[in-house]
């Protein structure tokens, strides 16, 4: 019987055949149990690097980005009944299925924040590395981006800074809303179907109406 | 310390692309060390007496594959990081052709291209003109092939997924297709050898 001659070719494929066996068993990707670093988490939630604002994201959305992934956390039906456009509804329980890419920006929101924040903790702990939530949630949303209120006594450079708020307003389908007898009715001032009209000056509270106070309902539809 | 480094912050911008600058310079002289900076050796696999860029290639797949599965299962790098290209099948497919016509017409690929001409070859140089020429006129045409290079998507596809097959049975599946491959290879290469004045 001829002796086998083990050259390095040999033995570097020998080696990676073995190696390929001891492989069969195994997954490369990690489970759901988990270790964290308390100390990392708190570091980021201190210095409060994991927050997108509103009009951040309304930016973002107009831009035509797809540098992220916009997770809307609520129960489907809330979902069908307004949500962010762009947004993908994972409800919170399914969240640990979903299977999620880890190289994605993923920018999470609820209707308020604190589902939000506690999702963020479960990505977290998995090492999901670019988790952000939306600052205030939906609600922040809707009184900062769908409906802004017009500043009382405003300089120009705020009606400037407004006049853009309130394009962005229409452009998502809502318009702004002013601290007077208007917002009280829970009518916006402007509407998608007129662009241009309706950016009037903030006026004096009108008498009987507290002044200061904010607007009474929020509008929960239009968009 | 894990893995994926960039992903985990270790470092930034900046950084990543010296260290871009530098995998890719090593990648270049090691490219040229197994002789793949001449046409005629990187061409001889057509003519199959000379399978060396098949063996080279395919011995850096199942290194990269063996290193990374281990990695991840020692839990030192973290595989769910790692970028993926979505499977787009048939553009890829198309391209995929237009890649290997152009392989077979100039003797080079784009990274061969580059090492060719940095060591001096004019038809390395010229190959680079071509593959500039044809990045620029792909840009320029972009909007009009823009439906077809998106469509036949699968997403981030990996075989496991695609085989429905354990990953680790996977893994072992491709060492011993390339260890078969480069058995048969050594055999292929006896079956067609020429002279080496035809060469």
């Amino acid at each position: 019987m001829r002796r086998m001659h083990w050259t390095l070719n040999r033995a570097l494929a020998a080696a990676a055949l073995l190696l390929g066996v001891a492989a069969i068993a195994g997954d490369p990707y990690r489970g759901s149990t988990v270790r964290i670093d308390t100390q990392e988490l708190a570091t980021i939630v201190s210095t409060e690097v994991d927050h997108v604002t509103p009009r951040e994201l309304a930016d973002w959305i107009i831009q035509g980005r797809t540098d992220y992934r916009l997770i809307d956390l609520s129960p489907a039906p809330d979902f069908a009944g307004y949500h962010i456009p762009t947004a993908e509804n994972v409800p919170i329980a399914l969240l640990p299925q979903v299977g999620l890419a880890r190289d994605e920006r993923i920018v999470l929101y609820s209707e308020g924040g604190i589902h939000s924040a506690q999702a963020w903790f479960l990505l977290k702990a998995q090492r999901y590395p670019g988790v952000y939530i939306l600052l205030g949630g939906l609600e922040a949303w809707k009184d900062e981006v769908l409906h802004p209120v017009a500043p009382a006594a405003a300089t120009p450079r705020e009606d400037a800074a407004f006049e853009r708020d309130a394009q962005v307003a229409r452009f998502f389908g809502g318009g702004p809303r002013a601290t007077t007898a208007a917002a009280d009715a829970g009518a916006p001032l402007g509407s998608p179907a007129a662009p241009t009209a309706g950016i009037a000056p903030p006026r004096p509270p009108v008498a009987g109406s507290p002044a200061g106070s904010p607007a009474k309902k929020k509008r929960k539809e239009g968009c | 310390m894990n893995a994926p480094f960039y992903k985990f912050g270790a470092f930034g911008d900046e950084a990543s692309l010296v260290i871009a600058f530098v995998i890719g310079t090593g990648f270049g002289f090691f490219l040229e060390r197994s002789g793949f900076g001449s046409a005629r050796k990187l061409t001889a696999q057509f003519y199959l007496d000379d399978l060396a860029v098949f063996k080279v290639m395919f011995t850096a797949i199942v290194t990269a594959m063996l290193g990374v599965f281990y990695l991840s299962w020692l839990g030192i790098m973290d595989l769910a990081l790692v970028d993926l290209v979505t499977t787009n099948l048939w553009p890829q497919l198309v391209g995929g052709l237009v890649l290997g016509f152009g392989f077979v017409v100039g003797g080079y690929c784009p990274g061969t291209s580059l090492v060719a001409a940095v060591t001096g070859r004019i038809d390395g140089m010229v190959f680079v003109l071509g593959v500039l020429a044809g990045i620029f006129a792909f840009g320029e045409a972009f909007p009009l092939v823009k439906g077809f290079y998106e469509s036949g998507d699968f997403g981030r596809l990996t075989l496991p997924q695609a085989l429905h097959l354990p990953y680790g049975l996977v893994v072992f599946l491709v060492v011993v297709m390339a260890v078969g491959a480069f058995m048969g290879s050594g055999w292929v290469e006896r079956r067609f050898a020429r002279p080496a004045a035809e060469r």
